[in-house]
């Protein structure tokens, strides 16, 4: 057995709020991800996504329970370099170039070495020269990852990557990771994208209310939730302007059988149904059907 | 490998990385070189403080203690400039952590007390600047003094604008957002004027002077020169009560930084 990359059993987090109130982040999370897997946390925003990366970063304590990142504390493996992360607010200091915060984070971590590895393996070399406060937020993004690559990192966590970025820039981006990820490095993503779940993704765990709704591959996610969607193209002489002849349609209710049906598309649900069928409330769902 | 190694190691996915030491100088020197470039900020620090110095005393030969006129109002100013430059970075080192900028040092492997010392060190090393421009102004235009007075008022300039570090921090702990810097610097224009830096305060004014943290700061770094006594026969101040300034302040900005982190913390 290989040590997995995250091992985190049984996470809670509690805040306590201004007014004395107790808010439940993150509630029981369990989470092996093994080494060269590229999972997605999907959820939308307030799901519990970032407090889970901030404690599998260490930067933020859990209530309750345990985090490995390859057998050793969170601490350990961020001053080890084998885990680093692009963190979604702020993080960047403006009035620095952009060689010279990836040259500072290199200090840091004591490998001034990779400064020009980075800078080439995530095209920023045409920015060097460039202040950061004038770069725009898909540039600045870039350069962020640039710094979670200086140490060489064995896992890479990723908290909202293409935030602020327009769509070629996001593609840029997702091609950038896509080369990355060929060298084996593991990738854990939180992301409210469904597209890039769905696109990058092998495994994507679902969060809606700081637990884990669902988790596997991402192509079973998308089936086992989102089921089927049948699309039926009736007979032109029960449709007018009125719409589909109600008569008609109770019978296609009625039957199974086909009743001229000229077309039949099958496809299987997008993973926003699924997303959506997870995440929404039980009332929501009932009210649904 | 390393031809050194007397041992094999075993290579393959689980083998133990190499560890590499942060280069705290090397971050010092870049973060250094971006404070100094900041033209307003520099503006403030040494340029301010220069003209004021130009324009209150220099080349004024009158006797004043041991030294004269120019000496004094050349220390006041050099002061003015130390703190000045120790608030702002200070203060600038607490809104960058408000920015997330602590988040992504927080994920290399400098221990966060290390990362307060190089700062530190960025901020008096900042400091520097104004005393030894204000210093050669006053030398190349005649301040005259004997040695003791040149390097014992300098080494307190020095020393005690970390005070105002402690100040910068707990205002900008205290009062988020981007300009709490200026503000801070801004207030330090003020509490210069309480405090008997710029121009001679007496009577009222001198009384609520004293109670102000600049007070005993400028005080003590002109003692040397002095032995307290104040300009335009306005009294004399003990070493004790300057001290006593310096102690209380210290504990206040103490107390307001450590009040500032915590309740930053429980926001989270």
């Amino acid at each position: 057995m290989t040590t997995p990359a995250i091992r985190a059993t049984a996470l809670n987090k509690t805040f306590r709020a201004t007014d004395g109130t107790t808010v439940v982040a993150v509630e029981h999370v369990d989470l092996t991800v093994q080494p060269g897997e590229i999972v997605a946390f999907l959820g939308p925003n307030g799901a519990g996504k970032t407090t889970t990366v901030d404690m599998l970063l260490g930067l933020t304590s859990p209530t309750s329970g345990t985090i490995e990142l390859y057998g050793a504390t969170p601490h350990h493996a961020v001053v080890d370099g084998r885990v680093s992360a692009v963190l979604q607010t702020g993080g960047l200091l403006t009035d620095f170039t952009v060689r010279e915060t990836i040259q500072a984070i290199a200090a840091l971590h004591g490998r001034p070495d990779r400064v020009d590895t980075v800078i080439e393996r995530t095209g920023l070399a045409p920015l060097t020269t460039r202040l950061v406060k004038a770069c725009s937020g898909g540039e600045q993004q870039r350069l962020k990852f640039a710094l979670a690559l200086v140490p060489d990192p064995d896992l890479i966590i990723l908290d909202e990557p293409t935030t602020g970025m327009d769509v070629a820039a996001r593609q840029a981006f997702w091609d950038t990771m896509r080369a990355d990820a060929e060298t084996g490095r593991t990738i854990v993503f939180a992301t409210h994208y469904l597209a890039e779940a769905d696109a990058f993704a092998d495994r994507t765990v679902l969060m809606a209310d700081g637990r884990i709704v669902a988790d596997g591959p991402t192509a079973e996610i998308r089936a086992a939730y989102g089921g089927r969607t049948v699309t039926l193209r009736p007979p032109s002489h029960v449709v007018d302007g009125q719409g589909i002849d109600e008569a008609w349609l109770d019978a296609v209710r009625a039957a199974v059988a086909p009743l001229g049906v000229t077309e039949l598309e099958v496809a299987s649900a997008s993973l926003e149904a699924a997303f959506l069928a997870l995440t929404s409330t039980t009332e929501a769902q009932e009210a649904l059907r | 490998m390393s031809t050194t190694t007397t041992t094999p190691t075993t290579a393959g996915p689980t083998a133990a990385r190499t560890t590499h030491q942060p280069l705290a100088v090397s971050y010092a020197v870049l973060d250094l070189r971006r404070q100094l470039r900041d033209k307003v900020g520099m503006f403030f620090i040494v340029a301010l403080p220069a003209f004021l110095f130009f324009v209150f005393g220099m080349g004024d030969d009158e006797a004043y203690g041991s030294a004269d006129v120019a000496m004094y109002v050349m220390v006041s100013m050099a002061a003015y400039g130390a703190v000045t430059a120790t608030t702002t970075v200070a203060g600038a080192a607490a809104t960058e952590q408000a920015m997330g900028w602590g988040r992504q040092v927080a994920l290399t492997p400098l221990p966060a007390l290390s990362f307060v010392l190089v700062k530190t060190a960025v901020a008096m090393s900042v400091a520097v600047v104004p005393i030894a421009l204000i210093y050669v102004i006053g030398a190349v235009t005649g301040s005259s003094g004997n040695a003791v007075d040149w390097l014992a008022t300098a080494a307190i300039v020095w020393l005690g604008s970390s005070l105002f570090a402690v100040y910068g921090l707990a205002m900008c702990l205290l009062f988020k957002g981007e300009n709490a810097a200026s503000v801070a610097s801004g207030l330090i224009v003020i509490l210069s004027f309480l405090g008997n830096v710029f121009t001679p305060m007496d009577g009222l004014m001198l009384d609520i002077g004293r109670l102000t943290p600049l007070y005993g700061y400028a005080g003590l770094a002109r003692y040397p020169i002095t032995e307290g006594h104040l300009p335009m026969d306005a009294g004399h101040d003990s070493v004790w009560l300057l001290l006593a300034n310096v102690c209380a302040w210290t504990v206040i900005f103490a107390a307001l930084a450590v009040w500032g982190l915590r309740r930053g913390r429980e926001r989270v």
